[in-house]
Order: structure tokens, then sequence, then C-alpha cells
């Protein structure tokens, strides 16, 4: 069984894109057989952010429109070959996408046993972003701890209710989770970031996961390295504590609470 | 504030939270020139009691000005069964116009005498079936009706009486949900930019920050209760208010909202 997980947010530049790229690296690594696919039409930037920009010969927009075989237009990751990704055409428009040729792309995956097809979507709720969510079975809302991405989640959940091909056919409800991410725990606690029960308490659902604010998100997209594989990284540890609570694992939070600063930090006020 | 037509839902009532962006429509280009469906519209009658444009429209435009939100250029059904003798072609066309310019938009005259139907085919106007005035409820029906707290006057519709609508999901930001005719019952919290509406009372097990629209079609006795009270505007037939800041005695609050001869009235419920 293919489970489609769209990554969804409303709002843009939230870190849809670095979600995806870890959420499907994490799957991988735990030997689920994964493509994500990027439906950010003409703004192209999971094939950086996977590390595979140079190897990009065909496109989601060729597959759709039979310019390729789905087999010619997945990219193959150099670390996991479990792993695929099919790139966004960065010449064409939005429009290239109809929903007969997503639905056949997803079919013809489900024919090739994937696991998981991780859809990362475009900012906005237009065509790009609808066609992301529509066939998907679940949706990760990523979500910022202020006032605007939270009301575009809300925006983005209620769209997932209803526009979505369960909630049309009605026989099962799309699975939604929070990722709560770019979290400064040392910003709530001096009241200028909405805290983790504020965003729960507004969008009525429990958060998935805690994303610290991390220089180590943009080294890693620079280096084509998702951030999950940065043992390190504190943005890395937290993607790899989602992706297990998404496969049932219960893990306590992590990255949550604002660092005691330490005797000499305090002295040089770092 | 926002000007916008009264709840029309263009889906069933009863499909819940409904999505006015239809993303999906221009999929593929149409064969045909257009296509055909039905659905059921909230739509507001006004019943004539004067025959002279003048007292028409200064009556409107009162109500107009007390409820700009829900009423500018809403769609408005017009009875003239209450008129003797059934105005004359060039008297219905001044009152039509007398509506119109007052802000409310007149789609058709309500199903009536010979004369009545003649007048719609002159002025080429459909006809609607007319909602039951509770002036014209069957006595045992009436009886059946609680005493009203005070004698006012009739609500320009009956709600009649039914079951109320339950809603179990969270109604999000862009959702509206409208119980025709009853009472609407949500189990779930509502979001800000989300809208809930009902001809009847509503009440709302959870967070209310949205808005809420009691007695949409007239009925003043409605009545709004909340569990936790945040929202962005409430009504009750027609008497809005906005709340761009909350006191800290109803904030959070259970509150109940109701009118008092035409003052919206709110309180904590004790
Ligand atoms: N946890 C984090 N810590 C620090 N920076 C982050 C974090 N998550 C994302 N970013 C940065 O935020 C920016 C936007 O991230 P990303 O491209 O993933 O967002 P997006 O939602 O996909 O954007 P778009 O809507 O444009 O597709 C990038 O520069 C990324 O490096
Ligand atoms: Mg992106």
């Amino acid at each position: 069984m293919t489970e489609i997980i769209v990554v969804t947010s409303g709002k843009g530049g939230v870190g849809k894109t670095t979600t995806s790229a870890s959420l499907a690296v994490g799957l991988a690594k735990r030997g689920r057989k994964v493509a994500v696919i990027d439906f950010d039409v003409g703004l192209r930037n999971l094939d950086l952010i996977m590390g595979c920009e140079r190897r990009v010969v065909y496109d989601f927009v060729n597959v759709i429109q039979n310019e390729c075989t789905i087999k010619q237009a997945l990219i193959k990751d150099k670390r996991y070959e479990n792993l695929f990704v099919l790139a966004a055409s960065q010449t064409r428009d939005k429009d290239a996408l109809t929903r007969e040729g997503v639905e056949r792309v997803l079919d013809e995956l489900r024919e090739a046993d994937f696991d998981y097809v991780v859809c990362d979507s475009p900012a906005g709720i237009e065509k790009g972003a609808f066609l992301a969510m529509y066939f998907a079975d679940r949706a990760i809302v990523v979500v910022n701890p202020e006032v605007s991405s939270v009301r575009d989640s809300d925006r983005i959940l209620g769209l997932l209710a209803s526009k979505t091909r369960h909630a049309e056919v009605g026989t099962r409800r799309v699975e939604q989770h929070l990722l709560l991410t770019r979290y400064n725990p040392e910003r709530v606690a001096r009241g200028d970031m909405m805290s983790i029960a504020d965003v729960e308490e507004i969008l009525g659902l429990e958060i998935l996961g805690v994303v610290p604010e991390s220089e180590s998100v943009l080294a890693g997209s620079n280096a084509g390295t998702p951030v999950i594989l940065d043992n390190e990284s504190p943005a890395g540890q937290a993607y790899d504590d989602a992706v297990g609570r998404l496969l049932g694992d219960s893990l306590p939070m992590r990255f949550t609470e604002a660092q005691k600063k330490g005797f000499l930090s305090r002295l040089f006020g770092a | 504030m926002r000007v916008r037509n009264r709840p029309n839902s263009s889906v069933e009532p009863e499909a819940g939270g409904t999505e006015p962006l239809d993303l999906l429509t221009p999929q593929s280009a149409a064969v045909s020139a257009g296509e055909l469906r039905f659905a059921q519209l909230g739509i507001a009658q006004f019943a004539l009691r004067s025959g002279d444009p003048a007292t028409v429209h200064a009556e409107i435009a009162a109500r107009v000005a007390a409820a700009p939100a829900l009423l500018t250029r809403a769609p408005v059904v017009l009875d003239v069964s209450a008129l003797d003798p059934t105005p004359d072609t060039a008297q219905m066309q001044a009152l039509i116009e007398a509506v119109r310019s007052a802000g409310l938009l007149p789609v058709g005259l309500t199903h009536g005498t010979v004369n009545e139907e003649a007048l719609a085919r002159a002025l080429e106007l459909p006809l609607f079936a007319r909602f039951r005035a509770s002036s014209d409820l069957p006595a045992a029906a009436a009886v059946e009706r609680k005493p009203a707290a005070a004698p006012r006057a009739a609500p320009v519709v009956g709600t009649g009486s039914s079951v109320g609508m339950h809603h179990a999901l969270p109604v999000r930001s862009g959702q509206q949900v409208y119980a025709r005719q009853r009472d609407l019952i949500l189990t779930a919290m509502v979001g800000n930019g989300a809208e809930v509406i009902a001809d009847g009372s509503i009440h709302v097990y959870g967070t209310l920050r949205g808005r809420a629209l009691a007695g949409a079609s007239g009925d003043a006795t409605a009545r709004i209760y909340c569990q936790n009270f945040q929202a962005e505007l409430i009504s009750i037939a027609g008497q809005y208010r906005v709340f761009e800041e909350h006191s800290p005695d109803l904030h959070g609050k259970p509150v109940q909202a109701w009118l008092d001869d035409d003052k919206l009235r709110i309180a904590p419920l004790a």
C-alpha cells in the first residue's frame, strides 16, 4: 500500500521543502521506498535541497505531458537507493499540472510499490497547492509560531477536510498532523513568540513535532544535505523524532525549552 | 468590514464546512457551453407591508445600515401578498427600485394569487415559494410555540421547528457552515475567519473565534451560546457587533448573546 503524504502550509517560506526533504530521507533511512515530488512548478528547489540538481534531466511536467516515463524522471538519491526525487520544472508554469496527470503519476508510483510518496506543496491555495493535497492520505501542515502562519494553517486544514479526494468521496478523512518549525524557545520564554500550547489551542490539533530554529538548516540546504542527516543539529534530531512519531514511536519532545545559560555565556552575553 | 452577501450555501447545508472557492472547475476545457446545477440557496424574503416606495426605501435602508455585512447587496425575494390591491406593473417597478436603491437586490416575487403571478410575468421575474411567516403558522403549531418573551414585530421569516443541525468538525478559516431554518450545534471550535450561520440559535461547545450569525433570516429570538468566547463578530437578526478587543469579563468565558429590544446583549453564562 502506497501512502501519499502532502507537506503543505498555505503561507510561504515556513519550511515545507525543508520538511519534505527531511521527511523523505527519514523514511528512506528506515528502509521505506520513498518518492518525493516537487509540486512547486516554476520555482523548483527540492532538487537543490536534496543535492541532485545537476542530475535533473526530466521533470514532473515531462511525465505529466507524456514526454518521458516516470522511470526516466525519477532521480535516485546518492545516499539511499530506495529514495527517489521527482523534480519540478523550472521553465513551465503551474498550468502544466493537471489533476488527471497527477493522478496518473501517483498511480504509477503505486504500481511501482513505493511505500510513501511525499508531495512538497507550493505556498498558497492555488492550483499547485490544491493538486499537491488533492490525492493525499496524510497531511503534514507546517506551521511557524506566528499569527499569520497559524491562520493560513487553519485555512489549509479546512481545505484538507473539504477539497481532497478522500473528503469528496467521503470514505475516510485525510490524517492531519501539525509540524511546528522555526521554533525559538528563548523568544517564547520572553513572550514574543507563540508557544506550542498556543498553536495547539488555536488549531485544535496536537503537534507531531517541534523543529527549532537552527542555522544548520541553511547550511544543509546549501550543501544539498537535508538537515535530518546532520546528527549534531537540534533541527535534524527533531526531524528524526517527528518521522519516528509518524511511524508510531512515542518519543518525548526535545529542544522546546529555553537553554539555561551557563556561567561563561552569561558572562560574555552570548 | 467586508461586504458580502448573506449566507447562501452553494453546497447542501448538511455537507458541513463549505468552501466557497471552487478550485476544481477549470480543470479541463469544457465542451458544453455551461453546467446546470441546482442548489438550495438561503435567500431572504421581504414581506412588503406598505405600497409606498419612499416608506419601503427608508425601512430597508435602515436595516441595511444596521447590518451592512449581512445585507448589503443581499438577494431578496419580495412578498406582496399583504398589499391590497396587488400593485400594478408601474407601482411594482417603483417598489423594486426602492428596494434596490436601499441596498438589497430583488431577484423575484413569491408565489401567490393569479394577480401576483401575472405581475411577475409582466416584470419577467421568477417566482419563489413563500416562506411561512410565523403569523400564518396553523393554530395548532402556534400553541406549541413558547409564548414569546415579549410581544415584538413578527420576524420576517419563521424558523419553524426542527432538530438542530449538528456539526462535529472544527470550522476553519474560510469555511462557512449554515443551518437553514434551524439551530446550529457545533461540538468543535470555530476558527478565526470562519463563519457559522443559522436561521435559529447557535450553540458552540468549543472556542468561538470566528463569526457567528444567528437569526440570519430575521428571527430576533435566536441566541448565541458558546463555551469560550473570543469571537470576531456576532450577529442576531442583523444586529451585530464587531470585537476588535474583548473585555476581560467576556474573553475566554462561557457567554450567551441575545436581542433585547433590538439591542444586542452579551453576558457571561452563570
Ligand atoms: N528550522 C529552521 N531553522 C532555520 N531556518 C529554517 C528552518 N526551516 C526552514 N528554514 C529556512 O527558511 C527558508 C524557507 O524554507 P523552505 O524553502 O523549506 O520553505 P517553504 O515553505 O518550502 O517555502 P516556499 O513556500 O517558498 O516553498 C529557507 O531559507 C530555510 O533554510
Ligand atoms: Mg518550498
